[in-house]
C-alpha cells in the first residue's frame, strides 16, 4: 500500500545499504578507468581523493591553503549576501503585509523581479557591481531579497488574519507590538522555512558567478582544477558544497523546531 | 444606571448598498443581549462598527462613554473561528492581553526582570482564569492540539480576563457540535449568574455581553434582552435596523435547559425579524425599556 510505514531500523538499513551500494559502484568504477589509464583524474579512486585532499590542504609559503582561502571566500560571500538578503527581505516583506501603502509601493517590482532568474541577471550584476567581492554578495543579496520578500509577503498576508489583528488592537496592542508580538511570531517558522528553501539557489548562483569571474572561490576553484581534469579535487569540493548545504538545513530546521514547537513538522 | 455601549443613528452603506439603517440602541451595564437576524441584514457589520475597526459612516457609537473611532480595550471580541495565537499555549493566549495592555515593548526590554516577574503574575492569573472555564488540563496545549470547544474557551477567557466594558461574541458556537455548544451555553449562564450575585452585593456587574447568533433557541436561551435585526421593515429599501427589542426570560445555570419557557416569544420574533411578508409595524417589538420600567416599578 502507498505510505505504508515501514520501522525506523528498516529506514536506517535501507540507507545504509544505498550509500555502501553507491561507494562499492563508484570504486568499481574508478578500479576500471585505472586499469585503462593509472595516471587519469576523471574518475579517481578512493586512494586518489588521499592525494586531491593533501593538495587542497597543503599551505603556500604565506601559511595559506586553497581549502580554506575557498571556504572564507565562498561561504563569507554566503554569509553577508544571504544575512543582508534575509534582513531586507524580512523588513520589506512585513512591512508589505502590514501595511496596504507600502504593499502599493513595493508589490509591483518585487513580484516582477522575483520572476527572474538571478543567472540570467548575471551580466547585469557584472556592469553593476563590478567583478570584485561586492558583486558577489550584490548578487546573492539581491537573489534572496526578491523571491524572499514575496515569501514573507505572502505570509504576512495569508497566515495572519484580520480578526487575529484586529482582537491584538482590542487587547490593547500598539501597531509595532502588532507587527512584533503577532505579525512577526506568526510567520517566523515560514520565513525559516523560505531562508532553508533559498540556501540552494542562492549557492547556484554565487558557485556560477565565481565560476564565470571567481580569482578565488569554490567555483573558481572548481573550474580551474575541472579544465586540468583534477576531478580528485572537484569531487572533495562537490561533497564539500553538499555537506555545507545538508548542515545549514539541518541547523535552520533545529532553529525553526526550537524557537517555534506549536508549527509542528 | 450606566450604559456600556450607546449606539446614536447609526447607518452605513457600501456605495449604493445601504446597509444599516439609523440604529439606535443602548446596553446597560451587565446585560447579555442577544442579537439576530436574517443573513445579509449586517450583523457583521454592525460588530464591526462597534469593535471599530470599521466605523458607520453615519452616526456616533461610544462604549463605556468614549465614542468608537478604532478598536480599543473598551470592546473584546469573540470570533466564530477562534483567532487565537497559534505561537501561544492557552496559558499565554490568555495572558496575552495582560502582557500587552500593562507593559509596553520598552519595558519588556529594558525592565527584563520585573517583566519576568510580571509575566509569573499574568500566566498565574491566565491559569485562574482557565481552570474557571473548565480547561485547567489543557493550560500548556498549543491551538492545534485542542479542540473546537476548547479553543472557544480559551478565546472566551482571553477576552475576559480584560474585563472590556463590552464583550462581542461573533457566532461564538456556530462551528461547534451540539454538546459543546450546550457547555459553552452553560458557561454563559454562569456569567451572567456572577453579573446577579454582583448586583446583589451591590457591586458593578463585570460581564456585559453582545451575542450575535442564527439560533433563536440560543438567543433566547442565554440573553436576558433579545434584539432583531432585518431589513423586513417599512424602510427596508434604506438599510436594516432594530425591528425587535424585548426582554426574555432569565435562566439560572442550575435550571432545567426547557426551551418551553420562550415558545411564544420565539414566534414573536421569527415573525417580526425574518418574516418576508408581514406588514411590519415594528415599533410593537420594541419595548424593552418600557418593560423594564414596568417590572422595576411593579417590585418597588
Amino acid at each position: 500500500m502507498i505510505r505504508q510505514p515501514i520501522q525506523f531500523s528498516t529506514k536506517i538499513g535501507i540507507s545504509t545499504v544505498a550509500i555502501l551500494a553507491s561507494l562499492a559502484t563508484y570504486e568499481m568504477l574508478a578500479r576500471h578507468q585505472s586499469n585503462i589509464n593509472p595516471k587519469q583524474t576523471t574518475v579517481p579512486s578512493l586512494l586518489q581523493f588521499g592525494e586531491g585532499f593533501h593538495e587542497i590542504t597543503e599551505a603556500n609559503d604565506k601559511g595559506e591553503t586553497w581549502l580554506g582561502q575557498d571556504l572564507v571566500a565562498t561561504f563569507g560571500r554566503l554569509a553577508v549576501g544571504l544575512g543582508l538578503g534575509v534582513v531586507l527581505s524580512v523588513v520589506i516583506g512585513v512591512a508589505m503585509g502590514a501595511y496596504p501603502w507600502v504593499e502599493a509601493l513595493f508589490a509591483p517590482p518585487v513580484l516582477f523581479l522575483a520572476k527572474i532568474p538571478p543567472t540570467a541577471m548575471l551580466a547585469v550584476y557584472f556592469v553593476l557591481f563590478g567583478t570584485e567581492g561586492e558583486m558577489f554578495v550584490a548578487m546573492v543579496g539581491l537573489s534572496v531579497f526578491f523571491t524572499l520578500a514575496q515569501s514573507v509577503y505572502s505570509a504576512a498576508k495569508k497566515d495572519v488574519t484580520d480578526h487575529v489583528v484586529y482582537k491584538a488592537y482590542s487587547l490593547g496592542a500598539s501597531s509595532p507590538e502588532v507587527i512584533f508580538e503577532v505579525l512577526w511570531k506568526q510567520i517566523l517558522p515560514r520565513v525559516i522555512e523560505a531562508i532553508r528553501l533559498q540556501i540552494g539557489p542562492a549557492m547556484v548562483f554565487l558557485i556560477a558567478a565565481e565560476y564565470v569571474v571567481g580569482d578565488v572561490g569554490f567555483g573558481y576553484r572548481i573550474r580551474i582544477q575541472g579544465r586540468r581534469m583534477n576531478f580528485d579535487v572537484v569531487y572533495i569540493y562537490l561533497v564539500i558544497l553538499g555537506a555545507s548545504g545538508l548542515g545549514l538545513d539541518w541547523l535552520l530546521n533545529c532553529t525553526r523546531r526550537k524557537l517555534c514547537p506549536w508549527f509542528g513538522e | 444606571m450606566a450604559h456600556a455601549l450607546t449606539i446614536d443613528a447609526v447607518s452605513h452603506w457600501f456605495g449604493s448598498n445601504k446597509v444599516l439603517n439609523n440604529l439606535n440602541l443602548q446596553i446597560s451595564d451587565g446585560q447579555i443581549v442577544a442579537v439576530v437576524g436574517p443573513s445579509g441584514c449586517g450583523k457583521s457589520t454592525l460588530l464591526r462598527a462597534i469593535l471599530g475597526t470599521h466605523p458607520p459612516k453615519a452616526g456616533e457609537i461610544r462604549a463605556a462613554g468614549q465614542r468608537v473611532t478604532r478598536p480599543s480595550r473598551a470592546v473584546g471580541i469573540v470570533y466564530q473561528h477562534y483567532a487565537l495565537y497559534d505561537f501561544l499555549t492557552a496559558q499565554e493566549n490568555v495572558a496575552f492581553g495582560l502582557k500587552l495592555d500593562q507593559t509596553n515593548m520598552a519595558f519588556r526590554t529594558f525592565q527584563f526582570f520585573q517583566w519576568q516577574k510580571l509575566k509569573e503574575q499574568h500566566l498565574q492569573q491566565a491559569s485562574e482564569f482557565l481552570c474557571k472555564v473548565g480547561l485547567e488540563k489543557a493550560i500548556h496545549s498549543y491551538p492545534h492540539e485542542m479542540s473546537g470547544g476548547m479553543r472557544q474557551r480559551v478565546a472566551i477567557a482571553q477576552a475576559m480576563i480584560m474585563r472590556p466594558k463590552i464583550l462581542l461574541l461573533d457566532e461564538p458556537f456556530g462551528a461547534l457540535d451540539e454538546s459543546t455548544r450546550t457547555e459553552l451555553q452553560m458557561m454563559l449562564l454562569h456569567f451572567y449568574q456572577e453579573n446577579l450575585d454582583a448586583r446583589e452585593k451591590g457591586e458593578d456587574p463585570p460581564y456585559t455581553i453582545l451575542i450575535v447568533t442564527h439560533e433563536l433557541n440560543e438567543a433566547l436561551y442565554v440573553a436576558d434582552r433579545v434584539i432583531g435585526l432585518s431589513q423586513y421593515h417599512a424602510d427596508g429599501a434604506n438599510g436594516a435596523t432594530i425591528v425587535y427589542d424585548r426582554p426574555c426570560p432569565v435562566f439560572h445555570p442550575d435550571d432545567p435547559r426547557d426551551f418551553g419557557r420562550f415558545v411564544e416569544q420565539r414566534e414573536e420574533l421569527r415573525k417580526a425579524v425574518f418574516d418576508t411578508e408581514e406588514n411590519k409595524q415594528h415599533e410593537q417589538y420594541i419595548t424593552y425599556w418600557s418593560e423594564r420600567q414596568q417590572a422595576e416599578s411593579a417590585v418597588s
